[in-house]
């Protein structure tokens, strides 16, 4: 009995431990970044370590939305124009690339499930296999074929990109979702007199919405974190996104390290709220019912 | 309503051939239960009917009509399946309803339909709920509505008791035998279990190894089996098999098995000393009162089981394994030997090389 209580608690506490080591890991840099946001500039170089400011200010943020600022003491221009175009930009590539993939990736993986061509499996596992191709091998390639398509700085060719890095892995996670749906469902709709077209809109793909909401999030928050690509073929503010915009925040003399933070801060509330509203719709057991 | 005609048909997997040359006729409102055990192509067949399978070769008309390239949705045919395949995501009338609505029949019309055939299954009051919300029974008879509301011309029905409790399963065999007798529509009954078979059926088709073994009412299966494979399949416990020599005299023809004779309706076509399989329902062998004679099994016990209202006994005669069906109250252990008869008219004779019946 007594070893048995004190196996639960070695247990219990052996779980909260990794709980906090794991909480500490990711939550740690956000709870550093956002007290770095809100800690006036001059007690950022001090050489105490603070775990909270003594002084909270919001001049970074007053910076970062306001339409002018003090920085070192002068007045200057805000950062706002620049910080708003490539939230913009952010999202617009992020989102579009998010809805075409889930879109292409919802007919594509049924095509791969449940129609029969001849190299099926084959074409599916080169599909996949493209995840495993390391970006930069292709950046030079992939840079000529976008200027020659007239492509560079634009959203639509980030877009592409997006899509065509993103798509394997939409395509894989819905293929696996579509296998696990019983095949009786579609024959009994047919036998109701539904179509090919109607069956997958009507029966499968509301079915195969945990799936999608999966895919999209995935998409999205790999889209929003993007630095490589939009560095490359995002030049200007045109096409900028929030990813590369932050880290220009270091000029030759100073580190802004309170705005950097700051517009950080900012940056991860779209991925946030993404996940949280669609989380919602990420109900397991959608499938319960169909069957005995 | 319809007549479904099925004419020399086969089934490919690549190589493999899983449906040989099936005939079968199945008249209009008749229920036909075709039954086989595991990979016999019953359920295949099933699904050739449905549309959900390619034909090989061969032909499926309705009402004179080959169906054969006409899509599953075009043949107004409904099916019932093992899993049932509720849409897990609509309620339990819109399941019902899901055809009537493709069918563009207006909403207040279907309304009314998905309601009616609610009422006679029971599920009125569970027709907001989702397929979850129901238990196993219940989704089982929303499967039923949803394919009695579209009043198709063929019900296909696929195993649909095999997931339900011994209770429930035998009175939905009830009722889905009376609801088919009420709407008089013509039914195809798959299923590995032959009491299903045997009691809801007209008449039964066994399936062996894609091909058909037999097809007649359940009397003529288990009174005349066609073939030592229906002997064996319908009737429980299976039936005992002996090996004899059939002889033949000016007035009788008798089998010998382990030395005793048994007399056998007329073989006409075999010859005197002809190797053949000697067939006994366990349920038709008595206690007999001598323990010599024409007709006499003599059976050493080694095991008895009982299930209340029945005892089943199994031993051995000679070195032949056999098992008798007895009285529950019948007073027989392990060790007994005993004497047994059986009528003459009662009995099976196979040939011994092709199992097909040779007597009458």
């Amino acid at each position: 009995m007594y070893m048995k209580n004190f196996k639960t608690v070695i247990g219990k506490t052996s779980l909260i431990f990794a709980v906090s080591l794991l909480l500490f890991w990711s939550l740690g840099p956000i709870y550093w970044s956002f007290v770095t946001s809100i800690t006036p500039p001059n007690d950022l170089v001090s050489s105490e370590l603070h775990l909270w400011p003594e002084t909270v200010s919001f001049e970074h943020y007053g910076k970062l939305f306001g339409a002018t600022s003090i920085s070192q003491g002068n007045e200057v221009q805000s950062i706002w124009p620049q910080f708003s175009k490539a939230f913009a930009n952010s999202l617009v590539t992020s989102i579009g690339a998010t809805l075409l993939t889930v879109l292409i990736a919802a007919f594509g993986a049924y095509a791969f499930v449940r129609f029969t061509f001849p190299g099926r499996d084959i074409l599916f596992y080169v599909v996949v296999a493209t995840m495993a191709i390391p970006a930069y091998t292709v950046m030079i390639p992939l840079y000529r074929l976008m200027i020659s398509l007239s492509l560079i700085n634009t959203h639509t060719g980030v877009i592409f990109i997006y899509i065509s890095a993103f798509l394997p892995l939409a395509l894989w996670l819905m293929r696996s979702v579509y296998q696990a749906i019983p095949i009786s469902l579609e024959e009994a709709a047919y036998l109701d007199g539904a179509g090919k077209t109607y069956t997958l809109m009507r029966i499968v793909l509301p079915l195969a919405a945990p799936g999608l909401i999966a895919a999209a999030i995935l998409t999205f928050l790999n889209a929003w974190g993007q630095f490589m690509v939009p560095l490359v073929f995002s030049p200007t503010l045109a096409t900028k996104p929030l990813t590369v915009l932050i880290p220009e925040f270091v000029t030759r003399n100073y580190i802004d390290y309170g705005l950097m933070n700051a517009a950080g801060i900012v940056a991860i509330a779209p991925p946030i709220i993404l996940v949280v509203f669609l989380n919602k719709y990420l109900v397991s057991g959608l499938m319960a019912g169909s069957g005995k | 309503m319809a007549k479904l005609e099925i004419s020399n048909l086969t089934k490919n997997y690549g190589k493999v051939e899983v449906i040989k040359g099936v005939d079968l006729t199945v008249e209009d409102g008749e229920f036909v239960s075709l039954i086989g055990s595991s990979g016999c192509g019953k359920s295949t067949l099933l699904r050739m009917i449905a549309g959900l399978e390619d034909i090989t070769s061969g032909s499926i008309s309705i009402d004179g009509r080959v169906i054969n390239d006409v899509e599953p949705k075009d043949r107004d045919i409904a099916m019932v399946f093992q899993n049932y395949a509720l849409y897990p995501h609509l309620t339990v009338a819109e399941n019902m309803g899901f055809s009537l609505h493709l069918r563009g029949v207006p909403k207040n019309e279907a309304k009314i339909a998905v309601e009616k055939v609610a009422e006679t299954l029971g599920l009125t009051p569970y027709l907001d709920r989702a397929p979850k919300a129901l238990s196993g029974g219940q989704r089982q008879r929303v499967a039923m509505g949803r394919a009695i509301v579209r009043n198709p011309r063929i019900f296909l029905f696929d195993e649909p008791l095999s997931n339900l409790d011994a209770k429930l399963r035998v009175q939905m065999r009830l009722e889905i035998k009376a609801l088919q007798k009420r709407l008089g529509t013509t039914s195809i009954y798959v299923t590995h279990d032959q009491v299903e078979a045997l009691t809801m059926s007209d008449r039964l088709v066994l399936l062996n190894g894609g091909q058909v073994e037999q097809i007649g009412t359940p009397m003529e299966v288990y009174k005349k089996p066609a073939n030592i494979f229906v002997a064996s399949f319908i009737g429980s416990p299976a039936m005992n098999l002996f090996d004899g020599i059939l002889h033949r005299d000016v007035e009788q023809t008798f089998v010998t098995v382990h030395g005793n004779k048994i007399l056998v309706p007329n073989c006409p076509k075999l010859t005197n000393g002809t190797k053949v399989k000697l067939g006994i329902r366990p349920e038709h062998l008595k206690y007999a009162a001598t323990d010599s004679g024409n007709n006499i099994i003599n059976m050493k016990v080694s095991m008895t089981e009982t299930t209340g209202a029945e005892t089943y006994a199994y031993g051995h005669f000679g070195d032949e394994a056999m098992t008798i069906k007895l009285n529950g109250e019948d007073a027989i252990k392990s060790g007994d030997k005993i004497s047994l008869t059986v009528k003459t008219n009662l009995l099976h004779v196979f040939d011994y090389v092709t199992g097909i019946r040779i007597n009458n």
